[in-house]
């Protein structure tokens, strides 16, 4: 059975012979999959949507270049990443503090009301905090461990090919995970019915 | 870094399948711990939450609008052999994005 990576590999070769259609299918592949990416690094979809376009431009230009030393994916999403950061950047972009986050997202937060709506069952009102609250933590991260964390709970990528997406070592990987789990966590511990304060 | 700070790291590499065998026995002690059983827990949920919450969806004119792009793009035929050996050049990756 071919792998997914060999199935990638097979198209990017028919690019490389000159079959401009085979590009397509790999856009029809992953078009979705970066855009649930880029959607958390640049959180306007509009923009989100031009970082999309904008990395796949790019990976057709480079694509001569891809010898298939990694996966097409993991090459694809570290263009797109830097596609991301190199839009932030010319956009004079920062990531937003805690405060700023929540404040915008309090603001947006379609379900408050149903907050207060004593009808609803308390799980799911529990569960939409938490979601809230997960999302707001996730938008105030810093980039790197934002990117880190989006590819290996959202993804599903293993730490080597994190590792190869965000161009560091395995251990930055771990580290920049972990960092994240844990300010969400912290985050989250107010909502969370724990048995006692036990985090340092 | 503390000890229950350093246990929990463990834990989180461990709930990722990403923990060397030297310690996996050290994130087993840990899990045993409340600290190390909550911290569990959390991740997981954060995990779970995450991949619930909705990714915006690509406009309808998005595939015409990239494929009208592609189209304007020159197909580059494969390097000859004697080029191959080149590395990957950075440009091609971390070139900035125009302005939309």
């Amino acid at each position: 059975m071919t792998t997914e990576r060999e199935g990638d590999q097979l198209l990017v070769e028919r690019v490389q012979a000159g079959e401009r259609q085979a590009f397509d299918l790999l856009v029809a592949k992953y078009q979705r999959r970066l855009m649930r990416l880029v959607s958390r690094l640049v959180h306007d979809p509009a923009e989100a949507e031009d970082v999309v376009q904008e990395t796949f431009i790019k990976a057709f230009r480079a694509l001569r270049h891809f010898r298939g030393e990694s996966a097409f994916y993991t090459w694809l999403y570290r263009i797109g990443i830097n596609t991301a950061k190199n839009y932030l950047v010319t956009q004079g972009r920062r990531a937003p503090t805690s405060t700023e986050a929540d404040t915008e997202r309090a603001e947006a937060f379609d379900d408050a009301d149903s907050l207060r709506d004593i009808n609803t069952p308390e799980s799911v009102l529990a569960s939409k905090q938490i979601a809230y609250t997960v999302n707001a933590a996730m938008e105030a991260l810093p980039l790197e461990l934002r990117t880190a964390i989006v590819l290996r709970e959202i993804e599903g990528l293993s730490y080597e090919e994190i590792s190869e997406v965000m161009a560091c070592p395995i251990g930055t990987v771990r580290s920049r995970i972990f960092r994240a789990r844990e300010v969400i966590a912290e985050k989250l511990k107010p909502l969370l019915d724990l048995p006692g304060d036990k985090r340092r | 870094m503390d000890t229950n700070k350093k246990n929990r790291e463990l834990i989180s590499a461990l709930g990722d399948d990403a923990l060397p065998d030297d310690d996996v026995e050290l994130a087993g002690l840990a899990l045993r711990t409340g600290d190390g059983a909550q911290a569990w827990e959390v991740y997981h949920l954060i995990g779970d939450t995450l991949r619930t919450l909705e990714t915006p969806p690509l406009s309808p004119g998005f595939s015409s609008r990239l494929a009208a792009r592609l189209a304007a793009e020159p197909l580059h035929a494969r390097r000859t052999p004697g080029s191959e050996g080149e590395p990957l050049k950075p440009a091609a990756l971390t070139a900035s994005a125009p302005a939309s």
